[in-house]
């Protein structure tokens, strides 16, 4: 390699896409906290969760299939799928949420005004809206992430693909081995569910993976184009 | 009342308010399109805790920024040096010794050695460039692109008190983006 760096223009665009392995993963919520960690969202006091106004940027949906005593849990960590036909993104507006090139659906905290119509419109409730000033206790205040900006009431939030750590990495337009990169919630799951990765990259995991033969993406029928592709062995026996 | 006094002061009063009403104006103005014009105190430099002279140090001494701002080509931030770093070469011995001459500098590096105390405080001096928390700023990419400190923070090296010179609002940063094949894409700064 001649020079390290190339201009943005020279530049592969990738385009970040994650795979959910459902038969893999156990709903044990490490991704939940992780991401609460990582990305500065504020402690969800119990009342929050009874107004459905916590602030989640993953959560793990639980579903029951069948019937006492023969009975299953289900489980399905949901997030922003950064659709690639996002119905959040015709309806701001102010163009505080847009889609860049490299796919990811971008929420841009300071130009938000808080009209909540792309939380409305988003049919996975992805987007979260702040309904209060965020607060920590006093000894959490200095573990913020500082490559995070805190979000103040009035705005709407969402799973970003950790885009802190993908601007770490591609800093400089250095390519980023695959694995390399991973948002918190991948980084932080044990039974390595979550991959994540550059799906323009034909021997990215994640490419193999989109495309085995469990896969499928969540309401997909409504042509949202979701970024997330779920695995999950059809279960014949019920 | 007398209507020749009333004559005379209507426009006198007039002009003044006029006067002051476009001072108000060019000085908004100025400050919206680059920085305040340095009336009243507006455009100075914070004052620091210790009046810590760049000219001496950059000018005289001729010390590298990299020497002070260590993590400025590799980093996020350009960080203000650690007072430890101050002792090797103001050291305790060397306070009234071959560094420091004249009388205000002795007074300076008294303070210096005087905020350590038992155990060793840092110092807090005050932030001069000062971004909104919603943008992230990050040096590295900007000096490995030869971009030089002067281009942003003025000619530190002759500066007493370190002052802002370039206003660095958004217009700023996404006009030299755009010059220069940087992205511009809200998500770069913004996230
Ligand atoms: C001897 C160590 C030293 C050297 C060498 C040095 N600096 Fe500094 N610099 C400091 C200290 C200490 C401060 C904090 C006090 C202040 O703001 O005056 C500072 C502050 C600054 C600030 C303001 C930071 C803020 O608060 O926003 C800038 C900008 C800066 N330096 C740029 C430079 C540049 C450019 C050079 C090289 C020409 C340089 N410095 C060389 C020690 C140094
Ligand atoms: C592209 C413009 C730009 C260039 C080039 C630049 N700076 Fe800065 N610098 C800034 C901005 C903007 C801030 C404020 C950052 C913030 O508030 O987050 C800053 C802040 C600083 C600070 C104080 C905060 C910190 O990051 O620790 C220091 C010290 C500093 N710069 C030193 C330098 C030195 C030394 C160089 C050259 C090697 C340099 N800068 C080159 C724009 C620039
Ligand atoms: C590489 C050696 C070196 C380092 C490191 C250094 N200085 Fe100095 N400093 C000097 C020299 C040389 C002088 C000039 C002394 C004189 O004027 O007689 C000086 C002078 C000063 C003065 C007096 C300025 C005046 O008015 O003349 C102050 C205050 C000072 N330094 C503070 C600091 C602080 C604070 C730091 C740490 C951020 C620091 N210095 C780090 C070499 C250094
Ligand atoms: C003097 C020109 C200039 C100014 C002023 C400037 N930038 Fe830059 N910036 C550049 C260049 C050149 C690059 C390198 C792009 C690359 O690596 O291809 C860059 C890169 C960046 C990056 C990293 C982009 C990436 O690859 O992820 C960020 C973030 C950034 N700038 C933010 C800012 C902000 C915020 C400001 C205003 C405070 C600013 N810049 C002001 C020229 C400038
Ligand atoms: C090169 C870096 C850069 C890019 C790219 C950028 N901004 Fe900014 N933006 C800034 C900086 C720096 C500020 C802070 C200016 C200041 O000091 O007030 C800012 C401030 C803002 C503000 C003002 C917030 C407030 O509270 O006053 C809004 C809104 C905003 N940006 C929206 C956007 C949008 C929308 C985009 C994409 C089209 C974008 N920005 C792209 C650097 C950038």
């Amino acid at each position: 390699m001649a020079t390290k760096t190339k201009s943005s223009a020279q530049r592969d665009t990738p385009k970040w896409e994650m795979v959910i392995d459902l038969d893999r993963c156990t709903g044990c919520q490490a991704c939940v906290i992780a991401c609460q960690a990582e990305n500065n969202i504020p402690i969800n006091e119990e009342s929050a969760f009874h107004e459905h106004r916590a602030i989640q940027w993953i959560r793990i949906e639980r579903y029951w299939e069948g019937e006492f005593p023969d009975v299953k849990a289900r489980f399905l960590p949901l997030l922003c799928q950064q659709c690639d036909n996002a119905p959040c993104e015709p309806v701001c507006p102010v163009y505080a949420t847009y889609h860049n090139e490299e796919g990811l659906n971008v929420q841009v905290y300071n130009r938000c005004v808080g009209t909540r119509y792309c939380g409305n419109n988003c049919p996975y409730h992805a987007r979260l809206f702040n309904y209060w000033e965020p607060v920590w206790p006093e000894d959490l205040r200095n573990q913020l992430n500082p490559d995070v900006t805190v979000r103040t009431r009035g705005v709407m939030e969402k799973c970003t693909f950790c885009i802190q750590r993908i601007r770490r990495a591609t800093r400089g337009g250095e390519a980023v081995e695959d694995g390399a990169l991973q948002p918190a919630c991948v980084q932080s799951c044990p039974t390595s569910a979550l991959v994540f990765g550059n799906a323009n990259d034909p021997d990215a995991k994640v490419t193999r993976l989109k495309n085995d033969e469990r896969h499928f993406r969540v309401m997909e029928h409504l042509g949202t184009d979701p970024s997330v592709t779920y695995l999950k062995q059809v279960d014949v026996d019920g | 009342m007398n209507s020749r006094v009333v004559k005379i002061a209507i426009p006198v009063v007039g002009a003044s308010v006029l006067l002051v009403v476009a001072f108000v104006g060019w000085f908004v103005i100025s400050a919206w399109w680059s920085n305040p014009p340095p009336v009243l105190g507006f455009g100075e430099g914070p004052e620091q805790p210790i009046a810590f002279p760049h000219t001496v140090h950059v000018s005289d001494a001729g010390l590298d920024c990299q020497f002070c701002h260590r993590t400025v080509s590799t980093d996020e931030a350009a960080t203000i040096p650690a007072v430890a770093q101050c002792l090797f070469c103001h050291g305790f011995d060397k306070i009234d010794g071959r560094l420091s001459t004249s009388e205000t500098a002795q007074e300076e590096l008294a303070k210096l050695i005087a905020d350590l105390g038992e155990p060793q405080q840092p110092i807090n001096w005050n932030r001069v460039y000062r971004l909104p928390d919603h943008v992230q700023f990050v040096h590295a990419p900007h000096i490995q692109q030869g971009i030089s400190c002067s281009t942003c923070h003025g000619e530190i090296g002759e500066m007493q008190v370190v002052k802002q010179v370039r206003n660095l609002k958004m217009r700023d940063c996404v006009d030299c983006h755009r010059d220069n094949g940087a992205p511009t894409d809200c998500s770069t700064c913004h996230y």
